[in-house]
């Protein structure tokens, strides 16, 4: 049985870039093999930060034999009358080195053409694997790459080994100047000589015996087993978010969980401090009691056992370091007076064409105002003016300009700390909240509307200098910002037009109403597509459901929320099959028709006057219940209706002579649309057969 | 180990590595890299080995001799290899190994940290050697020095020597370092943090750093045009000296920034083109 056993053995990779890389490799493979005919059962892919491995198993021996058909000129100009070839024919028997004898007529839907099919033996895939793998590393895309050897090849980082076995047999390549070996390294710290490796299986045991844990999932199993024994331990919790899992993942090729403790006293630090502290500036992970009060411990993760508890000690002495800094900064920036930091923002530059952080200010508290009266929270307003106005002034302080990560935070506990409202500290708090779809909801709706206002005024100026995003490109986060404030709007459940908030934001940068027009369309196009992206792959709803929700005009992302999520209902019961029935009916009649006048003289037939009288009476309540959002009960409520709307179409003849009866009756239905349209487009659900 | 011993076992193991040790520059500098011996031979196509000792200051690390950890001044030990070496790591692990490090038993981490120095027209790409948390060394592959694209590129090992020494001895605290043959750290350094700290934030005069930073951007610009590319580069590290105490004195706008920033990659960048214009022949510079 032929396989391939690949490794690229590398210095250090980034964590966070490890597994994009190797799905590329992984994704290359796969690819290349499936271009050349070769066939394989599956591609086998793990990788730590200094090695990526690739293992495919049952790889035929021959690319598969095919035959390919290679068009020539038409049949029309192809022959002479006495059946020699013309000039184009002669060329192509020249070119493709065929006989005439081997030229047949091809038919196609442009007409007949004269050709050659060829068949493509197949060639050993022994000889076609070191060239493919050396296209696959080639193929790799790096945001950014280097160069270290004359070879000038870019990569991550240096490549210093390739093992590449096929067949169990060394295959010979040079990629960026290194040489492929049937050696591969071990643990860095903990093994010393090279493995010589013969198969998959020896490559395994091989790792397995120099303290390499190749496969992701282990180590990860590895790391939250362990921690979950220090937690058990301690009686304590420890947090650990997907990004730092990520990293501890892809930063330890045989990870051990370590502990130690600090200093209490730093505990008068705010914990949040500490946290972030920890986290992003030593990597270490805070432990809380079960009341969720920060603890002096702190959990890491080794690339070694700690057996002398060297690893731990270390890290103790660091911490308590990096405390003193915190520290410092603290008491350095709680000196100043942080309300008086506004004026200075005036020096600091938001974006060149976009003005300093001080006109950023001022329209966010426009744009907070505005948003406090849309939502109803008239009574946070003045705090949120506040909050607002005063939100960039961490940025001048110490601790943010030397840990970005903690703006907002810190912004909220230094107003706090000058004895600002709770409303207006927490909204400046969490105003860079949330990240992403995975966050918690924020627990106050003053930091929503504030962050709203700040990511809508991040998202207008960036579409307003005409940034452009696309599926690879996004570096202003623009695509981000939009999903947060989807999220922050269904957590809250605010209840609001989008569009007089987006015009509002755009009328600060727009020059003419030409501009505003422009920033507006891209904006609604950039939500349309958020929502749709947000709601499928985050809040899991079923495609067609979030087309049909999204067909018409929409105007509050909470409503559409709320649309999607009776639709999802309604599609678990029989009752969304008929309803899908009724609007494709009513749609395939309407379809073709302008919107016409509805004149209740106009009517003539028994059924259609039920239908009305029905409608009519019907009508108030199912407008209600829209508008109570009860779209479950609206939907309902119309399905009601069916028997005689069935009826109606069985009794009466639509398309009358009587041109002012039929525009009378198009106009009917055309009203039922309306009705069934404030719900949802069930036109666009697809129906799943659950039946036998 | 003591501070002295740890700098003379460093140069004994880059010495056996073929290393040449250089003295330190002879001006204030915030890192190794800028000196002469690191910014100008890394240029051109010359192989350079070279290792050597440079105190180094950032004014805004300053912390009055409060901070166990964290000083204007520390000492850094540089190295630089040209071309990069296929073992840089291995030599790098066994220079650790030289000074003692049972490297079995301590967390030795590259942790991804790309270096940039904007003033200096430079990058590199590398890590942060973390041992048991601490960072210990920069270790840098230089891809970029003076705006010019580095053929071939050079390995940069930068020890923190405080940050090592404390490691090695189990220190919590770099003023209970000890210097060598029984000077105390402390003895010789903490007076010197103390008045330094509130000179950089405090005291330091800004109209005449400014001034100051003035002339010697005209110095340097005059210097380049006759073709003294050396003393002129001298004038472009005091520069970026007072810049760097202005920055710690808060006096630089954001704006300023840039613009200075920019003002003294402009000269640094004029400075390592008339290097290579100079040395080409010589030292057989790629101008392909």
């Amino acid at each position: 049985m032929a396989d391939l056993l690949f490794e690229l053995g590398v210095e250090e990779l980034p964590a966070h870039s490890v597994p994009n890389i190797l799905g590329q490799i992984r994704d290359l493979f796969q690819s290349k093999l499936e271009q050349n005919f070769m066939a394989f059962d599956r591609i086998d892919a793990s990788a730590t930060n200094r090695r990526l491995m690739i293992y495919i198993n049952e790889i035929s021996e021959e690319t598969a034999i095919r035959s390919e058909t290679v068009l020539g000129p038409t049949k029309k100009i192809a022959l002479d009358e006495k059946g020699e070839p013309k000039i184009p024919l002669r060329k192509f028997l020249e070119f493709n080195q065929v006989k005439l004898a081997d030229v047949v007529e091809i038919e196609t839907p442009k007409g007949i053409y004269m050709g050659v099919v060829k068949v493509i033996e197949g060639k050993k895939t022994e000889d076609l694997i070191g060239p493919l793998a050396v296209e696959v590393l080639g193929e790799v895309n790096f945001p950014k790459a280097m160069v270290w050897n004359d070879s000038r090849v870019p990569f991550l980082r240096p490549i210093r080994n390739i093992l590449l076995l096929f067949k169990n047999q060394p295959v010979d390549i040079v990629f960026a100047g290194v040489k492929s070996s049937d050696v591969v390294s071990g643990h860095p710290l903990l093994s010393f000589d090279p493995i010589k490796v013969y198969s998959f299986r020896d490559y395994f045991e091989g790792l397995q015996k120099n303290f390499v844990m190749i496969r992701e999932e282990e180590r990860k199993q590895k790391i939250l087993g362990e921690i979950a024994e220090i937690e058990e331990e301690l009686d304590a919790n420890v947090r650990i978010d997907d990004e730092i899992l990520e990293y501890f993942v892809y930063s330890n090729e045989y990870p051990v969980v370590f502990s130690g403790r600090f200093n209490s006293k730093y505990l008068t630090l705010p914990p949040e401090v500490i946290a972030a502290f920890m986290i992003n500036e030593k990597k270490l992970l805070p432990v809380y009691d079960r009341n969720g009060n920060l603890n002096p411990f702190f959990v890491g993760v080794s690339n070694i056992p700690d057996e002398n508890r060297n690893v731990s000690r270390g890290n103790e002495r660091v911490i308590q370091a990096t405390f003193e800094d915190a520290q410092f900064f603290w008491n350095t920036d709680i000196k100043d007076d942080f309300r008086s930091l506004r004026e200075l923002l005036k020096n600091v530059v938001f974006q060149k064409e976009l003005g300093s952080y001080y006109d950023k200010s001022e329209r966010l508290v426009g744009l907070v105002d505005f948003m406090a009266g849309e939502t109803k929270n008239f009574h946070l307003r003045d705090k949120l003016l506040t909050a607002a106005a005063l939100c960039k002034n961490d940025l001048l302080t110490r601790m943010v300009r030397e840990f970005p990560v903690t703006q907002g935070i810190m912004g909220g506990l230094y107003l706090r700390q000058a004895g600002e409202a709770e409303t207006v500290w927490k909204a400046v708090y969490g105003h860079y909240q949330p990240k992403g779809f995975g966050d918690e909801k924020l627990d106050d709706v003053g930091a929503g509307l504030l962050s709203i206002a700040d990511r809508i005024d991040n998202i207008t100026g960036f579409v307003s200098l005409g940034i452009k995003i696309s599926s690879s490109k996004d570096p202003y986060g623009i695509r981000r910002d939009a999903n947060a404030i989807i999220k922050i709007i269904i957590d809250f459940e605010l209840n609001f037009d989008l569009t007089p908030l987006i015009r509002l934001a755009a009328a600060n940068f727009a020059k003419n109403d030409l501009e505003l027009g422009k920033t507006c369309h891209v904006l609604h196009e950039l939500f349309r597509a958020r929502i749709e992206s947000t709601f499928k792959d985050n809040l899991k709803f079923r495609h067609d459901v979030v087309q049909s929700v999204l067909a018409g005009q929409w105007l509050s992302v909470h409503e559409i929320h709320l649309r999607a999520i009776a639709v999802s209902r309604m599609v678990e019961t029989a009752s969304i099959e008929q309803l899908i029935a009724l609007h494709k009916r009513v749609r395939n009649i309407i379809r073709d028709f302008p919107t016409f006048p509805f004149s209740e003289e106009l009517l003539t037939e028994k059924a259609e006057k039920i239908l009305f009288d029905i409608f009519k009476e019907s009508k108030p309540a199912i407008v209600d219940m829209i508008l109570r959002s009860d779209y479950l009960k609206a939907g309902l409520a119309i399905l009601e209706m069916k028997p005689v709307i069935d009826r109606f179409f069985v009794d009466v003849l639509i398309m009358a002579k009587d041109e002012s009866i039929k525009k009378n009756r198009i106009a009917l239905l055309q009203r039922i649309d309306e009705l069934l349209s404030k719900i949802a487009d069930f036109t666009s659900i697809i129906e799943i057969n659950t039946g036998e | 180990m003591s501070l002295q011993s740890i700098i003379m076992k460093l140069q004994e193991y880059w010495s056996e590595k073929g290393c040449y040790i250089a003295s330190g520059y002879d001006g204030e500098v915030g890192a190794g890299t800028m000196t002469p011996d690191t910014f100008f031979r890394v240029l051109g196509r010359k192989p350079w080995r070279v290792a050597y000792w440079q105190p180094s200051r950032r004014p805004d690390d300053g912390r009055y001799g409060e901070n166990p950890n964290r000083v204007q001044k520390h000492n850094q030990f540089q190295v630089i290899i040209k071309p990069i070496p296929a073992d840089g790591q291995t030599l790098y692990l066994d220079s650790l190994v030289y000074l003692g490090v049972d490297i079995r038993s301590h967390d030795i981490k590259f942790d991804e940290d790309n270096w940039a120095s904007p003033s200096l027209g430079a990058w590199g790409v590398g890590w942060q050697v973390m041992c048991d948390g601490m960072e210990i060394t920069q270790f840098t592959y230089f891809q970029q020095a003076g705006g010019i694209e580095l053929n071939p590129c050079s390995l940069e090992i930068t020890y923190g020597l405080e940050r090592l020494a404390m490691f090695l001895d189990a220190r919590n605290n770099i003023y209970e370092l000890e210097w060598g043959n029984g000077v105390p750290y402390f003895d010789l350094r903490f007076e010197e943090e103390r008045q330094f700290s509130i000179y950089n934030f405090e005291q330091a005069s800004i109209d005449l750093l400014r001034g100051a930073f003035r002339l010697y951007q005209q110095e340097a610009d005059r210097l380049i045009e006759q073709n003294l590319y050396l003393p002129a580069f001298d004038y472009v590290l005091k520069c970026s000296h007072f810049f760097n105490i202005m920055d710690a004195r808060k006096a630089i706008s954001v704006a300023e920034r840039t613009s200075l920033m920019g003002m003294m990659r402009g000269l640094s960048g004029r400075i390592a083109q008339k290097y290579v214009e100079a040395t080409g022949g010589k030292e057989g510079v790629d101008h392909g």
